[in-house]
């Protein structure tokens, strides 16, 4: 379960506070439902992404994580371009605590990411496709309730894409998503509930198409 | 894929010491290995050091500096200040280099820089055990006659220097063009703290001023450590290092507590 209380994020600029991009956001995800983020560009949604995955916290109010939620999984996370992309993988284990298992675990993600010798070389000799590939690997090894997605299954060639989206079904059986998407059949795809963000504010909806609806509604004709 | 079923979230202390020994295998792997020769520099920085002073004091003709060996002299002070000087250095960048590990939750900014420090500690003793090994085969005499004062020096001067690395880090981060300023500030820094001249022999009042800065009294305290005869500073006073380097790591620490939030997002 995750609390979303009373949450106000705006950033700094150079010039001052900026804009409130959230202002007064409220709401509660239930156990095992899976989310979609919903508003047009710059509505806030990345922003809240990285507020429940507690990347960045709120200027005012709380967010309350009562379950295993992952880091916000992009395109790329946190690699050490001079250290190999084994020793990045050991890394992120290390982090989350899995250092008993950690042989498993990078075997795990060398077999998915399928990049061959390259998990050995350094992570500034990597092509972008490679480096989501070891990214999306990575994020697929540990355990989560609750996955948080931006726009993760639009990564690598052809083939990869395939057996990305396939993973990315079997986690939906197990794991919910919270996940922001453009691609509207992959949000009615993997999420039951909708959230709409609009003008700073959260309206939430219990089935998604619902919450696409009201916000095709805002759109100008 | 593992089955956690069970799953106990950790404790507070269980991540914070998880992610230091993670960025601690990180950052050491990444200061050895960041270019081929990158351990080399690790050694050549005092080496070098130590050659040209050594050159200039053998043009001068001092076999002795206040009574300890020319070459003893140099290298205590020099890796007493290094001490000082390279945690102050790695700490000082540590958040913004690490910007892309905040991604993960459980990494916090702070985290980084104590890691840097810990670790610039230990390479800084390995080095200075290795030189010191070294000129002993090249036949100084390197004997110590208190190693706790030593310890109690380096220790000290390392404190100083993660107290800086703790303030300076924040200002690097939201005014670099201040830091950078006290980056110029600091330079002289090196010949105020006795490195390459003997404080004891500089007239007052112009003394008196030089005493005031700390690792002036670390530096001239670890000379102190391995000859009770050295001619040390006539202010030298230890506890001085110290207050000046608890204070440093008390406002640092306060400033990193405040503005833990913005130094993440970015």
């Amino acid at each position: 379960m995750i609390i979303v209380d009373d949450v106000h994020k705006r950033y700094m600029t150079d010039r001052g506070p900026g804009r409130w991009v959230l202002q007064g956001v409220n709401f509660v995800i239930p156990p095992k439902v899976s989310v979609g983020l919903i508003g047009g560009n710059g509505a806030g949604k990345s922003t809240l992404l990285r507020l429940i995955g507690g990347v960045d916290q709120p200027n005012r109010g709380k967010v309350e994580r009562l379950s295993r939620v992952s880091w916000p999984m992009g395109l790329t996370p946190g690699f050490q371009p001079f250290l190999t992309g084994r020793q990045n993988v050991k890394f992120v284990c290390r982090i989350h605590g899995h250092e008993d298992h950690i042989e498993e675990l990078v075997e795990f993600v060398k077999d998915f990411a399928e990049i061959g010798s390259s998990f050995e070389e350094p992570i500034n000799t990597y092509s972008s496709g490679m480096k989501s590939r070891l990214a999306f690997g990575l994020s697929l090894a540990f355990d989560f309730d609750f996955y948080i997605s931006d726009e993760v299954t639009s990564t690598g060639d052809a083939a990869f894409k395939q057996k990305a989206s396939n993973a990315f079904k079997n986690l939906a059986n197990r794991s919910s998503m919270i996940m922001v998407s453009h691609g509207e059949s992959v949000l009615k795809e993997f999420c039951t509930a909708g959230i709409w963000l609009y003008q700073g504010k959260a309206h939430w909806f219990d089935d998604i198409d619902d919450a696409l609806k009201a916000y095709k509604d805002t759109l100008p004709k | 894929m593992t089955d956690y079923s069970n799953h106990q979230p950790r404790s507070s202390w269980a991540i914070t010491l998880s992610v230091w020994k993670a960025l601690f295998l990180r950052e050491a792997v990444t200061r050895i290995t960041s270019s081929r020769i990158a351990w080399i520099w690790l050694f050549l920085e005092p080496i070098v050091h130590f050659a040209f002073m050594m050159f200039m004091m053998t043009v001068v003709h001092s076999r002795t500096i206040g009574g300890l060996d020319t070459a003893e002299w140099l290298i205590i002070g020099l890796m007493s200040f290094f001490m000082f000087k390279r945690v102050s250095a790695q700490t000082k960048n540590a958040i913004k280099v690490n910007m892309a590990l905040y991604t993960y939750r459980q990494v916090q900014p702070i985290d980084t820089i104590f890691v840097r420090a810990y670790l610039e500690g230990f390479l800084g003793i390995l080095l200075t055990i290795m030189l010191s090994v070294g000129a002993v085969l090249f036949g100084v005499d390197m004997v110590i006659d208190d190693p706790l004062m030593v310890m109690a020096a380096f220790l000290g001067l390392w404190l100083m220097g993660l107290g800086w690395g703790l303030m300076l880090s924040v200002l690097d981060f939201f005014l670099p063009d201040i830091s950078k300023v006290v980056d110029m500030l600091s330079t002289p820094l090196y010949i105020l703290s006795g490195v390459m001249m003997p404080i004891a022999a500089i007239p007052e009042p112009y003394r008196r001023w030089i005493e005031l800065n700390p690792l002036a009294h670390g530096v001239e305290a670890s000379r102190l450590g391995v000859s009770s005869f050295y001619h040390a500073m006539p202010g030298l006073d230890l506890a001085y290092l110290y207050k000046f380097a608890f204070a440093m790591i008390f406002f640092g620490l306060l400033l990193q507590r405040h503005y833990r939030f913005q130094l993440v997002a970015k």
